[in-house]
């Protein structure tokens, strides 16, 4: 390389623990970079592929898009919800098109069709706090956000807030709790996402990677 | 009461070796600065708001303290030096024999969330080269740069080097609106093709105007970048562009300074008073550039005064956190 650098070739990646890991290891595997079964199903938290060219690191989602950042990881597995939320300044140079879903707005079935632009401000219990108050005032809703971390469908059930804002997969989370979506926001899919600095100093290897995961998408 | 012991976000506190250290760093950086006869300016910390605002873009200006003094009038805290060297410049020392070699350090002020090594208020070092030959200046402020990370210690860096007038030139017959050029602009930063893909659809751009900002994504590498370019457009702005990156990269050559080098045509962000070349400064290991600058050719004419100009900053916060040699 002409580069004065030597180049890294090591390329450290985080990875969502939960519903997009085993995924995305498949996703990674058809694209040549192969983990034993033993190190991902160990429940490790750092482990190799085969080739030794990739570290992973099994993290919260909601961590990956700051791993990245920072730079302590150079690639990451993030759900566009999360990416969204976070404001994180990356590269995201694909989609990968797993762990589809949506983000919606949803309620009781009872009141859903009930136009939310026409109350004084409506209230919303979500683990997207940043995504959800952007959506309503773009629209000029006031709304009033009460942040959980999670089990954010029992929130009506309880009669903490009547709707919530939510990633909606099958619809059936929502049905057993007597919602149904209102409004869905955005199409959330999983993006691959590169740290600004490392995809211009490890360029051959991040390039290659996108390349190789490019292709195995298109196949 | 609370606020006399609790820290207002984004403030920060330096004491014991910490404080040895960046005053260490400081200096050696200064050594280089003046062995190549750049003078330092002390400006001041607050001036009017349009000092700042005038072409720095939207997003920094969000960024900006504002505040109104007793006779109402709009100030700002600086967020950057070089507009505030440049008002210098234009207004004081306008008949100085150039280029004028001036240097700064301090702190600048950004209403933003504390990130990546730097909080609201944070240290920056640069230098500004005024009214020069183009290329001569340009590279001796990149050759600047070079020396100080070298006599930090810092051996291996790269610098990005990219040229504001090829991307200008491509969009400016698009006939594209502010906000859709914004957003174009933003899906090449994010380097993102699917959604450029998407964006140039809804936009009706033609198949070969989409071809062409669908290579631009991938237009980073060594000076074939440049030829690589060049067989890509016809219009006379960006091919200008390309002549002065070459031109440039010919002269870093010349100083045996070109191992260091990327050319990246397909950097599009950065203060809007670029007006030439734009370079960013990478170090392996760390996540965020130490360091950026560029050349500003409009922004003196802002002042009254009509020069042609180029500089760099540093950002401090991050330099630290690299392991130094600070000898």
């Amino acid at each position: 390389m002409s580069n004065g650098l030597k180049s890294e070739e090591i390329l450290s990646v985080a990875l969502s623990k939960g519903r997009l890991q085993d995924a995305a290891l498949e996703l990674l595997g058809r694209a040549g970079v192969e983990v034993d079964g033993s190190e991902a199903g160990s429940r490790k938290l750092i482990f190799q592929d085969r080739s030794g060219c990739f570290q992973f690191f099994m993290v919260k989602p909601v961590d990956v898009p700051t791993y990245v950042e920072y730079g302590v990881a150079d690639l990451g597995v993030a759900g566009w919800d999360v990416l969204l939320e976070s404001e994180a300044d990356v590269h995201q140079p694909l989609d990968l098109g797993i762990g589809r879903c949506v983000l919606a707005v949803a309620g009781p079935r009872s009141t859903a069709r009930k136009n939310y632009r026409e109350l004084s401000a409506v209230r919303i219990a979500t683990k997207y706090p940043r995504i959800t108050t952007d959506h309503f005032t773009r629209q000029g809703i006031p709304v009033e956000i009460i942040y959980l971390s999670g089990s954010v469908e029992l929130a009506p059930r309880l009669g903490l807030s009547e709707r919530i804002v939510d990633l909606v997969a099958t619809g059936r989370t929502l049905a057993d709790n007597g919602l149904e979506v209102i409004e869905p926001i955005c199409d959330v899919s999983a993006r691959l996402i590169v740290n600004r600095a490392s995809y211009q100093v490890k360029r051959r290897a991040v390039s290659r990677l996108i390349q190789q995961l490019a292709d195995s998408l298109n196949r | 009461m609370k606020t006399l012991t609790q820290v207002p976000l984004g403030t920060q506190v330096l004491f014991g070796p910490a404080v040895k250290r960046r005053r260490r760093l400081e200096r050696l950086v200064f050594n280089i600065f003046s062995r190549w006869k750049y003078e330092e300016i002390i400006p001041p910390i607050f001036d009017y708001y349009d000092v700042f605002s005038r072409g720095m873009g939207a997003e920094l200006e969000e960024a900006l303290y504002r505040f109104v003094d007793r006779e109402g009038n709009l100030l700002a805290l600086r967020p950057e030096f070089t507009s505030l060297v440049a008002k210098t410049v234009a207004t004081r020392l306008q008949d100085r024999p150039k280029p004028l070699r001036l240097c700064y350090c301090g702190d600048v002020l950004r209403y933003e969330a504390p990130r990546g090594g730097r909080q609201r208020e944070s240290f920056q070092l640069g230098i500004e080269n005024i009214g020069g030959e183009r290329i001569a200046c340009d590279a001796e402020v990149i050759q600047v740069a070079m020396e100080a990370l070298q006599r930090v210690g810092i051996d291996r860096f790269q610098f990005n080097l990219g040229e504001m007038g090829f991307f200008a030139g491509l969009v400016e017959r698009f006939g594209l609106s502010a906000q859709d050029l914004s957003r174009i602009r933003r899906l090449i930063d994010l380097k993102d093709p699917v959604g450029l893909q998407a964006e140039m659809e809804r936009l009706q751009l033609s198949p070969r105007r989409r071809e062409v900002l669908h290579a631009l994504l991938h237009l980073t590498g060594n000076s074939e970048t440049i030829d690589a370019a060049r067989r890509l457009v016809r219009n006379e702005k960006s091919l200008s562009a390309l002549d002065n990156l070459a031109g440039l990269y010919a002269e870093l050559r010349r100083r045996k300074l070109a191992d260091h080098l990327t050319i990246d045509l397909s950097e599009v962000r950065g203060l809007d008073y670029y007006t030439g070349i734009i370079f960013k400064i990478y170090v392996p290991g760390l996540g965020f550039e130490v360091g950026s600058g560029g050349r500003y050719d409009n922004l003196l004419k802002n002042f009254g005064c009509d020069l042609p100009s180029v500089g760099f900053t540093f950002f401090l916060e991050r330099l630290m956190a690299l392991p130094l040699k600070l000898r």
